[in-house]
């Protein structure tokens, strides 16, 4: 016994020993599946750092509802039959106020100011670590891009984030102190984007990166933009109010040429970009990520985790690309019958992840005057026809109905036969919208000897109207069947366009710009009136009639140049900017630039929002001049640790 | 590390092998001595049979008869030990008796009762801090598989919480209120000995013989950084030395129905709310109907959906002892299949325990506690049920099930019981979890120094989860080709813990010591991985082979996971009582933490607690009524560690981008900045208590205030966007909890003719504030933090009717207030400036939030027991009164009170012309979103209730048994959740007024509140059960 004593102790003596001594490692860190802050130093991490710079556009662009704030409230768009606050606020018609809450600007607050930071941290690591300028530039690039987004929308804003102006901030910083307008401009957007412009590459690091091209695109846009804002011609009031004087001493005209020149310099020598043959060409699904466009927001349906959306379905959140839905109708409501002689509703029309149906959001309407004046010329301008899905057809083979279905006049419907039409004008003469015997559930109209319902101009409600054909969803994936329309978009969202050279050239000869020759693959005499044509002639080639669903080849080009005005004015090139780039998200920034919003967008009609509603009604909006800038949102100033004094002075005045 | 691991298993091999090769050294017994007569009884007098006795000397025992009879040898001095299951243990010294009486005291007793306490136990009597203690059987009393949901209403200062109302969920535990805004508040769980790192589910309530809540700092600082939230104790059965072999079967089987179905709308309601909302109307006006509806439909979807609940519950345990050691296992299966199909929890569970005396001065054993669950059915929800059309019919022309049903609006997937029965293995979700939780230890007594002795115990824990779901192509979707999904995952977390202590314990004359030093390590690491592929080409593959998704897999950085974090520890602790009337406690410990930035990784942790037995004195000596009365004091300070490891290191988030279709790559950026000063959250607690006994111990209780500041609060805090990142972790900020807690036990009847009545009631105040948030700041309105306010409210509007009339709308100006607002809708409180005549000078604005305390008034619970002969009736229950419930079913998260008519909605008493004294606005009016203007108003009811747990009648058939050996066994019938009152919630709805998710959690939108805020959402409606249960031991 006495040996197992003994025994005993040892043994307890080995394992305080053991344990006593152990391990000294207890009490050190390694992660091990994230990564710190440090990682920023590598090259690796510079680069990674640069994806983001394109990753944090889709927090911005495809996100409905701050798309939403850059249409409703324009001549472009209203609210719909289905709109939330959102949208009805942003309309002005009594519908809701908009304030720091209800403002969905917030969506470019809260994403830029996290990019430009890490923009800032490429820069100052990258210029360390001894990665090429040319890399670090597109960080310059997207500093600029998201500070001129910031203006344009709020007026001044910090360029200070912590660290001081333009330095990357690591330090946690609960205030923030707003610059001027022109310093947001001189110290940070035209140094950056010259910067930019002076080191991109012609050609693209990778599908889709920006180049020099690109940034003197945004270079002469910003040159026009701060060239608006000192002209000021219609008093608008600016914040902070610093006075609208340039800090280099020079005036709007000297802007107006810098934009030019600029503009001008990149259509001579367009590296690989350039226009399209058609305006189909443009926007159609199968032609995504063409050489007119200069930038975009990616997707893609190949990889759902670097789509970072579901292939499948989307709750309506970014980074997903769901602006699309906004402006779509429900037409999937639409019955055919399914017996000839006596009326049985079937939907004859589905949904389906197709060019010009998609899912149905009712969040957003065309105005009528869009579509009978913006879009006045709906025969030679090919540009109609390239925007807006006018004609619904069956899909029933899709569904696994076999068809015919009958329709108006009880007559047959086939697979891609039409179901409904919106009528390109009101010549067809008077239209029975009774749906007492042809029963379309959307109180669409029948004319006589029509197997489609109709819908002409004046008849578009808050309910039905044309969807956006151009941005709307497209998929390779579909199969024989309806594919998955309640995913978002898998296409890329176009944010820059090789076309918008002309427009910035000629707004700024409008403005005063001196004119020169334009040289290279776009020659003009390089007025405004010279500029607008290369893009009026192109709009008049046709390939394809989306509302035949057919080809369509002809040329209306010198019927285009025809029927251009002589003199340009800056509402002719306001109208054909829409024309160009309606729905795309340009229109309020367009607006405000101009200071034509009030002038342009204060009256719209539109049908009422109940089926059947085919009565115009005119609708008058209240815009205010503290409306030119959007409130600074609730979450910045309720994460401000200042006083209530400074977070009222933070806040653009009227909200 | 890995060194170390090995190392561990070197050592605790040769633990076990010395285990088992000395386990059979038992001495020989001899034939020596008189035979003893004597009777085992309770307190009330009542015979315990079966009750084994110990001759604690020669190891030789017998166990008492059904009258509690027994005989046995013994020599005048020696002591025997008597014990039975339930019962504490008590040794008496043979001094000669013809008939040994021997009282064994229920383990629920009061006095002489043994409490366990951090590293020891103490006798109850001796007890400085705060520790509320319930044993076992008590806790079993309300038939659950999970150690939260027994605990509800069960101590005072216990606050526990449903987060979510699915087969197997645990419950959220807050010991004396929240006090970390962003810190777990969770409290930490000691399983016989060691912390216990895993999920408390896995402990198998079966098991537990006693539990113990440390609640003020007093108690809780000798665990020091993981001391802040209280400290449960858990204490597992293990044999009892000298005990016969005793095999005990407990079983219950039942039922369970829903408790009360959500109330939707049936067909004429929804039909008449659609057309009073207008928004979805045909030419002629009459109500549009979806393809797929028609007005002569009334379905009713839930009825569609909810079966029948099944419970069950086997369990056996074997324990025994010898002189020299003892040995404990068992077996237990539970298995809960829910109301709603494929929702189901089974879980199966090992333990086992060993102690043995190895020689004159050792002692070595070990516990293991092994489980195997499998929880069923997560992804089916009730949203789709709740808001399908009832004008849908579930069937089509010919008679088949349909799987879409088309309303005007919206086509939504169908969730019935017949669509799920016949998808069955094409639409899962599962989750396997296995744990095993062991502790080896060997303590020796110091020869040569009395008292003295050293113990080693060693914690090896592993445990681990692995899930997997699949949807098969086109389920639980509209579009019939959606392709099919998988996913599967897994997370394996392993530690370990070893821990020194040097023990000394001695008493002299009337001086009694107890003076403890420890020294501890600890280590744990986890880690997880997830994958998903869409376009799994056969249905049978499942989740088991995501390899072969033909369109896609995803292995996203943002779900994979790895951290590691170690604590070392230095404590002591010394206890002195004199004459077992003034007694103190005194502990110190140093915790250092890896998770903290090198240089400020170690802090101490000081507390100090002082007890007077009053009724001890000898001026009290006279007075009989009082048993006991005791005054306590206590300070303690103790932090909370829960510190996310490599905090202090900030983080970069990432974003997936493709360049052009195919070009994928991966963007980063800083989503939260470093802080190397980060530290943990400090408290100081003052706790004063008094216990009493009156009546010759028919009535006891305990009263007690504490207060406990908490400072350094540890705070993701969310910066402004201009400073380029979200948000930094630091710590900012303090709170305080108060409040005064009792609970009251007593016999409120006791007949010779053997009638009882027991009785208890406890009840918990607490006053929860934020004392200060970061320099400068009064209040956080991104967070809905307030300094001065609970951490537990909500900052919304406030509602204060409906704008009734047209004239109400006029003279209230509604115009100004809500401009384009309707009669009908919701009218909220303004607080904005007023013009002359008091008309307001803008509109409602987020300015005219208010702060609504969401905290309750009190809580509390009861529980009662009548007993006569074999019979028994008992019933458990809680309480609380006041608080706010959030019912986001009725609020616009839920998407179920819409007034639209879009989809089914809730049955509400809404607004017409005709009614305008609703409390629900006008249908279809102004809306925010998808919602009515300020509909978050109408989720907010108030939070009181009274709800009966489990009420039991049972029945002791033992002595029809004994003959066969058997000396206990009960039969029992139990209601769980029987019925509800007191509650305005559940008077408006009929729902369980209790909460059953997180604040983002089963709600269309899961934005609108905080994680942490509780409410009660669309989550698997509360249930009724009946169950038919049997104990028997033999």
């Amino acid at each position: 016994m006495k040996r197992l004593y003994i025994n005993s102790i040892l043994l307890g003596a080995v394992i305080g020993v053991l344990f006593l001594g152990g391990c000294k490692k207890v009490l050190q860190e390694q992660p091990r599946s994230n990564y710190t802050p440090d990682f920023f130093n590598t090259q690796t991490g510079v680069v990674g750092g640069l994806t983001e710079m394109y990753a944090h556009l889709r927090y911005i662009y495809g996100q409905g509802y701050y798309y939403n704030t850059l249409e409703v409230g324009t001549d472009e768009s209203t609210y719909g039959q289905s709109a939330d606050a959102n949208f009805l606020v942003m309309d002005m018609t009594g519908q809701g106020v908009i304030n720091a809450t209800t403002s969905r600007a917030d969506v470019i607050w809260n994403t830029c100011f996290t990019n430009i930071n890490t923009a800032s941290g490429v820069i100052q690591s990258g210029s360390k670590a001894g990665v090429n300028v040319a890399l670090t530039s597109e960080a310059n690039f997207f500093r600029a891009f998201d500070y001129f987004l910031l203006v344009q929308t709020f007026g001044g804003v910090p360029l200070d984030l912590g660290a001081g102006n333009l330095q990357f901030n690591t330090k946690p910083t609960p205030t923030s102190v707003r610059n001027s307008v022109q310093t947001v401009y001189t110290q940070c957007i035209f140094p950056d984007l010259q910067a930019a412009v002076s080191n991109l590459p012609m050609t693209a690091r990778l599908t889709g990166t920006v180049t020099k091209p690109v940034a003197q695109l945004f270079l002469a846009k910003a040159y026009l933009t701060y060239a608006w804002w000192l002209k000021n011609p219609n008093s608008i009031p600016t914040f902070p109010d610093s006075g609208r004087t340039d800090p280099a001493g020079h005036d709007a005209n000297y802007y107006f040429q810098q934009a030019y020149t600029t503009a001008v310099s990149a259509i001579q020598n367009p590296g690989s970009y350039g226009l399209q043959p058609t305006f189909y060409d443009l926007n159609v699904g199968s032609n995504d990520r063409n050489n007119e466009i200069m930038l975009y927001a990616d997707h893609t349906q190949n990889s759902q985790q670097y789509n970072a959306a579901s292939l499948t379905y989307s709750n309506g959140g970014a980074p997903d690309n769901f602006s699309c839905w906004m402006q779509t109708w429900n037409y999937p409501v639409l019955t055919s019958s399914s017996t000839s002689g006596s009326w049985k509703n079937v939907n004859s029309v589905q949904r389906a992840s197709v060019q010009g149906y998609g899912r149905p959001y009712i969040r957003m309407t065309p105005t009528i005057g869009a579509v009978t004046q913006t879009f006045s010329d709906k025969t030679n301008d090919s540009r109609y026809d390239g925007t807006f899905q006018t004609v619904y057809r069956a899909n029933i083979k899709e569904a696994g109905v076999a068809g015919p279905v009958y329709n108006a006049n009880y007559m047959p419907v086939n697979e891609g036969d039409a179901v409904l039409s919106f009528l390109n004008d009101e010549s067809a003469g008077t239209i029975d919208y009774t749906n007492s015997v042809y029963k379309s559930s959307i109180g669409a109209g029948v004319l006589p000897g029509r197997a489609d319902f109709v819908v002409s101009p004046q008849g578009i409600s808050r309910i039905v109207y044309p969807g956006l054909w151009k941005i709307s969803a497209y998929r390779t994936d579909n199969g024989t069947g309806l594919g998955n329309p309640n995913a978002a978009s898998t296409r890329p969202w176009n944010i820059a366009k090789f076309s918008e050279l002309f427009f910035i050239a000629a707004e700024a000869a409008v403005e005063g710009a001196t004119p020169t020759a334009v040289t290279g693959a776009y020659v003009n005499d390089g007025t405004a009136y010279g500029l607008i044509n290369v893009l009026r002639a192109r709009a008049g080639k046709w390939k394809f009639s989306n509302a035949a669903n057919a080809a369509q080849v002809a040329d209306h080009s010198a019927a285009m140049v025809a029927a251009t005005p002589p003199t340009i004015d800056i509402n002719y090139l306001l109208a054909e900017r829409s024309r160009e780039y309606y729905g795309e998200g340009y229109r309020w920034y367009d607006l405000i630039r101009t200071q034509q919003w009030a002038n342009l967008s204060t009256t719209y009609q539109i049908c009422g929002a109940a089926y059947g509603n085919h009565t115009p009604q005119t609708f008058t909006r209240t815009i205010t001049p503290n409306l030119w800038l959007r409130p600074i949102p609730q979450g910045q100033l309720d994460a401000m640790q200042v006083s209530a004094a400074v977070k009222a002075a933070y806040q653009n005045p009227g909200y | 590390m890995r060194k170390f691991t090995l190392r561990n298993a070197v050592v605790s091999g040769i633990l076990m092998i010395a285990v088992s090769l000395f386990s059979s050294s038992s001495l020989f017994a001899q034939d020596v001595g008189e035979v003893v007569n004597g009777k085992v009884v309770d307190s009330s007098g009542n015979p315990v049979s079966g009750a084994s006795i110990l001759n604690v000397k020669s190891g030789k025992g017998t166990s008492a008869d059904k009258d509690g009879n027994f005989s046995l040898r013994a020599v005048k001095g020696q002591t025997l030990q008597i014990s039975f299951v339930g019962y504490q243990s008590t040794r008496v010294v043979y001094k000669g008796q013809t008939n040994l009486a021997v009282t064994l005291l229920r383990e629920n007793a009061v006095l002489g009762d043994v409490v366990v306490i951090g590293y020891g136990t103490q006798r109850k009597e001796a007890v400085t801090g705060s520790v509320a203690s319930i044993s076992g059987n008590n806790l079993r009393e309300v038939p659950t598989p999970n150690i939260s949901a027994a605990l509800q209403g069960r101590l005072p200062g216990v606050a526990i919480s449903q987060t979510s109302s699915q087969p197997g969920a645990t419950m959220q535990i807050r010991i004396r209120g929240t006090r970390s805004l962003t810190a777990t508040n969770d409290p930490l769980v000691v399983l016989d000995g060691l912390p216990f790192p895993g999920n408390i589910a896995d402990i198998d309530m079966n098991n537990v013989k006693s539990l113990d809540v440390l609640k003020d700092a007093s108690a809780t600082a000798i665990y020091g950084s993981r001391g802040a939230n209280g400290v449960i104790l858990i204490t597992t059965y293990k044999g009892t030395s000298g005990q016969d072999p005793r095999i005990a079967l407990n079983s219950y089987y039942g039922v369970s129905k829903v408790f009360s179905p959500f109330p939707m709308m049936n067909g004429p309601q929804f039909a008449a709310l659609r057309k009073a909302a207008g928004l979805y109307k045909n030419q002629d006006g009459s109500i549009q109907l979806g393809t797929d509806e028609s007005l002569n439909t009334n379905t009713n979807w839930q009825n569609l959906l909810y079966q029948t609940g099944k419970v069950t519950n086997e369990d056996i345990s074997v324990s025994a002892g010898t002189k020299r050691g003892s040995y404990s296992y068992g077996a237990s299966y539970y298995e809960n299949d829910g109301v709603i199909p494929t929702q189901s929890y089974k879980r199966y569970s090992l333990h086992g325990a060993v102690d043995q005396r190895v020689g004159k001065y050792l002692r070595l054993g070990f516990t293991t506690n092994n489980n195997y669950n499998y929880t069923q059915g997560s992804q089916v929800g009730l949203y789709n049920t709740l808001s399908n059309s009832p004008l849908a019919s579930p069937y089509k022309a010919d008679g088949s099930i349909k799987y879409v049903v088309a309303m005007p609006l919206d086509q939504q997937w169908v969730s019935t019981k017949k669509v799920l029965d016949s998808l069955k293995d094409n639409y899962l979700s599962q989750q396997k979890g296995y744990a095993t939780y062991n502790s080896v230890y060997g303590e020796l007594q110091i020869p040569g120094v009395p008292g003295l002795a050293y113990r080693v115990n060693v914690g090896l824990n592993l445990y681990q989860i692995n899930k997997g779901s699949y949807t098969a192509v086109g389920v639980n979707s509209n579009n019939p080709t959606a392709p099919s999904t998988a996913s599967s995952g897994d997370s394996t977390g392993t530690d370990w813990t070893i821990e020194n202590l040097l023990t000394y314990d001695r008493s002299i004359g009337k001086h009694q010591f107890n003076a403890m030093a420890l020294y501890s390590t600890e280590r744990t690491q986890i880690s997880s991985s997830n994958i998903s592929g869409i376009g799994v080409p056969a249905d049978a593959l499942q989740y088991y082979n995501i390899g072969t998704a033909g369109q896609e897999i995803d292995v996203l950085p943002a779900n994979q996971y790895y951290s590691e974090r170690g604590l070392k520890s230095w404590m002591g602790r010394l206890m002195y009582s004199y004459d077992n009337r003034y007694l103190i406690s005194a502990t110190i410990r140093s915790d250092g933490a890896s998770v903290l930035a090198p240089g400020h990784q170690w802090h101490t942790y000081p507390a100090v607690s002082a007890g007077w037995n009053v009724a001890n004195e000898s001026f009290m000596r006279g007075i009989s009524l009082i048993n006991l009365l005791k005054l306590r004091v206590g300070y303690g300070e103790t932090s909370n560690q829960a510190v996310v490891p490599y905090s202090t290191l900030g983080v970069l988030s990432t974003n997936p981008y493709n360049f052009g279709a195919s070009t994928y790559a991966t963007g980063y950026y800083v989503s939260q900045l470093p802080n190397a000063s980060l530290s943990w959250e400090y408290s100081k607690t003052w706790n004063y208590g008094i216990d009493f006994a009156l009546l010759d111990n028919r009535l006891s209780g305990t009263v007690e205030y504490y207060i406990t500041k908490t400072n350094g609060l540890l705070q993701s805090v969310t910066l402004p966007p201009t400073s380029g990142v979200n948000s930094y972790v630091a710590n900012v900020g303090n709170t305080q909890n108060k409040g005064i807690e009792f609970s009251l036990d007593g016999t409120i009847l006791k007949t010779n003719s053997g009638w009882t009545w027991d009785a208890g009631v406890n009840m918990s105040f607490n006053r929860n504030k934020i004392t200060r948030l970061n320099t400068g700041v009064t209040a956080d309105q991104t967070n809905w933090w307030f300094v001065g306010k609970p951490i537990n409210v909500i900052y919304d509007y406030k509602k204060i009717g409906l704008w009734k009339t047209s004239a109400d709308s006029a003279s209230g100006h509604e115009n100004i207030l809500q401009p384009g607002g309707n009669v009908g809708e919701v009218k909220v409180l303004y607080t904005g400036p007023t013009g002359s005549n008091g008309t307001p000078t803008r509109a409602i604005s987020p300015d005219d939030r208010q702060v609504l305390n969401a905290d309750p008034n009190f809580i509390g619970g009861f529980n009662t027991r009548v007993a006569y002969k074999g019979f028994d009736l008992s019933a458990v229950g809680i309480f609380q009164s006041g608080g706010i419930l959030i019912s986001t079913v009725y609020g616009p998260s839920g998407y179920l009170n819409l007034m639209s008519g879009r989809r089914n909605n809730i049955q509400v008493d809404y607004w017409t012309p005709t009614n305008i004294n609703a409390k629900y606005p006008k249908p279809g009016g102004q809306m925010s979103g998808d919602n009515p203007q300020y509909a978050s108003t109408l989720g907010y009811f108030s939070g009181s209730y009274v709800k009966v747990r489990s009420i039991t009648l049972g029945y002791n058939f033992a002595k029809w048994l004994r003959q066969f050996g058997i000396p206990q066994a009960r039969l029992y019938v139990t209601a769980q959740n029987p019925f509800v009152t007191l509650s305005p919630y559940h008077r408006e709805t009929g729902l369980d007024p209790e909460t059953n998710s997180y604040g983002d959690q089963y709600q269309a939108v899961t934005t609108q509140y905080t994680h942490r805020l509780l409410v009660q959402g669309f989550n698997t409606p509360a249930t009724r059960s009946f169950l038919v249960g049997l104990n028997i031991t033999f």
